[in-house]
């Protein structure tokens, strides 16, 4: 293999031309010794250069995202996380993507039996470590998610058997402690159903009219118990409280439960255009958002 | 010929239809049965309870000590818990009902909280009163609900009935009366009107900005999204703060921001956009955030949790009180980071800026070991301010503990009166 210097230009350290009847270490040689040691030389740089890139490149794991994934944590690498410790019986919970309390207490054991440092959070070496230690059945566990089944992931056992249909699912929202799945879902068919034409403010803050009265001493004190509250809600009166919500109202009450309170405190509201109630008029009016009024 | 087949075919679609019809309007009226009969149950289910309340009362004033009348105190609690469940569930007069949801809460509650007082004579002036004034309030109940009780009208007729313009029962002074009641019987503590203050910000007197400095504050903190204000409207008169309620519309943000008048604090801001695919790393976000709370002057919080959502971070901050070195759990400000830009996207400070007075308090010696079961490890002990059912803020021992639940680590909040050892709330922590 021979290749031609360029004018004007220096040989390539690691490259000779057909002339030089010596070797880069000073040595004369024979034209085939001397394709060897050429040969042996360009293995050896490539050789170095790769070692050189995968050292200082980042850990590629071939698996999970490449953030680090810590309590609060939601989505799919959490629930590789989850399915991963459970394979190796570290983690007990349900598979949902959630990264809580469960997940933190069992990520720390994992890291505590396989010496590494104790922090409750993968990074590149915990998950690294996880990943040789254990298995993941994506299609398993994303097919059983989609289809709302409850499964678990443990190693040892066949796949199959691990399987119940129906009572799962996978909601991509982490909650406030003290608010469950079935409130945010309550809420977000009756936002939806008294509020889908109004602007984004306004259905957090029917959201969290419902809230205000759950907290306040004249109604009831759990979300379904305001909800159905008979002649609360038009949308429960009219059957409009079972359509299906869109993203947008499951957002919006995900807003409230985190705090937002657009109506300042408000526990009533109506629409001036559609109201019947003459009593309504006579709340002490806070503000007005889209068509609806908010009172105290 | 042809005639003849077409009205047979209208004679048989006639009779198929007055049929269905037939059937629905059965069905219909079935159903409107059954909801009024569980309507009637729980009317007079709630009935039957009063008059067990009113007994229940009555025994807790044969008493002198608080130990004699434990049994029924608590009955009084139970009773008035369930009676508030029925009215929560009928259809009534919204006035009537709320009155009467109130006034049940509160003579439960103050039942509840007797052994804490030690002034018997108290008790005894505060539940004679209540115990005549609930014989009047069920002699109304009575007359209001009876229609439906004893099956005079329909869920219809019910319904017209409450909606009437002259209605035969006077709903709105009945549910004044009861208010009335509960104003006497149990007025607001210390505490409570306190706390009222505070949520209608009556103790902010800073001096009052204009329209147009609120704007420049909303730009000045928000500049991304302020360029094009598309409107903005004072409070309504009802408010019991004035607050200027800022609307905009920049790029493909669209949101609002609440200022107040007195001293131009943010009360809340949410702006809604399309989100992008790319992902913000949650250490950037969190600095991001730390940054941006700093730069709004809001210097003395501490980062407290964060929540992971489809397109954001809801994160939480809380104020930190130097002397004891204790988060203040009502000052709170929430914020809301875009996954995909790391944007402020939402801030909501209205707990944060009806800041809490708190108090210095004693701090009991404790022996965990004693306190917990043994199989109960405290994994994080630090203190902190934290309102009670009585809604005082109280210093406490605010705790994470665990505990081996057949294979499962649960992990629980537990919440210590520093001075009382009262345990002021404990949480499961999911």
């Amino acid at each position: 293999m021979t290749i031609r210097r360029r004018s004007g230009q220096e040989p390539d350290l690691f490259l000779c031309t057909r002339d030089n009847k010596k070797n880069l270490f000073g040595q004369t040689e024979g034209k085939e010794g001397m394709n060897l040691k050429k040969l042996l030389i360009r293995i050896l740089a490539v050789a170095l250069l790769l070692g050189t890139v995968y050292a200082t490149s980042p850990v590629e794991i071939d698996a999970f995202s490449s953030r680090d994934i810590a309590r609060g944590a939601t989505g799919d690498d959490v629930i590789e996380l989850q399915a991963r410790l459970q394979y190796i019986s570290f983690y007990n919970g349900k598979i949902d993507g959630k990264f809580g309390y469960g997940t933190y207490w069992a990520l720390r054991n994992f890291q505590e039996k396989y010496g590494l440092p104790i922090d409750g959070i993968a990074g590149s070496q915990t998950k690294k470590k996880l990943t040789s230690a254990s298995s993941y059945d994506e299609k398993f566990v994303m097919d059983n998610l989609k289809k709302g089944n409850q499964f678990t992931h443990y190693g040892g056992t066949p796949l199959a058997s691990q399987v119940k249909k129906g009572g799962g699912g996978k909601e991509n929202m982490h909650l406030p402690s003290k608010y469950s799945e079935e409130d945010l879902k309550l809420m977000a068919n009756a936002v939806y159903g008294e509020a889908r034409g109004e602007p984004y403010e306004g259905q957090v803050a029917v959201a969290a009219v419902i809230l205000n009265r759950v907290e306040h001493p004249d109604f009831p004190d759990t979300v379904s118990g305001v909800i159905f509250q008979p002649l609360a809600f038009t949308a429960v009166a009219d059957g409009q409280i079972w359509l299906e919500p869109n993203e947008r109202a499951k957002e919006a009450v995900l807003d409230a439960l985190n705090g937002w309170d657009p109506s300042e405190n408000s526990i009533y509201y109506f629409n001036p255009i559609t109201a019947t109630s003459k009593w309504i008029w006579s709340r002490p009016q806070v503000k007005k958002i889209g068509l609806h009024i908010f009172c105290h | 010929m042809t005639m003849k087949k077409m009205m047979f075919v209208l004679a048989y679609a006639l009779v198929v239809v007055s049929v269905f019809a037939f059937s629905k309007a059965t069905e219909n009226n079935k159903l409107a049965i059954l909801l009024s009969n569980q309507y009637a149950q729980q009317m007079a289910d709630a009935s039957d309870k009063m008059g067990e309340l009113d007994s229940a009362v009555k025994q807790t004033l044969l008493f002198n000590h608080s130990e004699g009348s434990k049994k029924a105190r608590e009955d009084i609690w139970r009773l008035s818990s369930d009676i508030r469940r029925s009215v929560a569930s009928l259809p009534l007069d919204t006035a009537f009902s709320t009155s009467w949801m109130n006034y049940l809460g509160r003579i439960g509650n103050y039942a509840r909280e007797a052994d804490r007082s030690p002034d018997s004579e108290e008790y005894y002036k505060v539940m004679s009163q209540a115990s005549k004034n609930l014989g009047v309030m069920q002699d109304d109940w009575r007359l209001a609900t009876a229609g439906l009780i004893d099956g005079q009208y329909s869920m219809d007729e019910w319904n017209n009935r409450l909606n009437a313009s002259n209605p035969d029962v006077d709903w709105s002074n009945l549910g004044s009366s009861i208010k009335q009641y509960t104003e006497t019987d149990f007025p607001l503590t210390a505490s409570e009107s306190d706390a009222m203050k505070k949520r209608e910000l009556k103790d902010i007197d800073e001096a009052k900005v204009t329209q147009a400095e609120a704007v420049e504050r909303f730009k000045t903190i928000f500049p991304q999204v302020s360029n094009d204000v598309v409107g903005v409207e004072m409070s309504k008169p009802g408010s019991p703060y004035p607050f200027f309620h800022i609307r905009f519309a920049d790029g493909e943000s669209i949101g609002y921001i609440d200022i107040t008048e007195k001293g131009g604090h943010i009360l809340s801001y949410l702006s809604e956009r399309p989100f992008g695919k790319s992902s913000v790393a949650f250490e950037d976000l969190k600095m991001t955030a730390e940054e941006f709370l700093k730069a709004a002057g809001y210097k003395d919080l501490v980062y407290e949790e964060s929540r992971e959502n489809n397109t954001a971070w809801h994160f939480v901050f809380v104020r930190k009180e130097p002397f004891y070195d204790a988060k203040v759990f009502s000052d709170v400000i929430h914020l809301k980071l875009a996954k995909d830009t790391g944007d402020i996207i939402g801030l909501d400070a209205s707990e944060y800026i009806r800041k809490e007075k708190l108090h210095r308090q004693s701090i009991k010696k404790i022996d965990w070991k004693e306190f917990f079961h043994q199989d109960v490890q405290i994994v994080e002990d630090e203190l902190a301010y934290v309102e009670n059912e009585r809604l005082e803020q109280r210093l406490a021992h605010y705790l994470k503990v665990t505990r081996d639940e057949h294979g499962h680590t649960g992990t629980y909040n537990v919440i210590i009166d520093t001075e009382t050892l009262e345990v002021i709330k404990t949480e499961k922590l999911e």
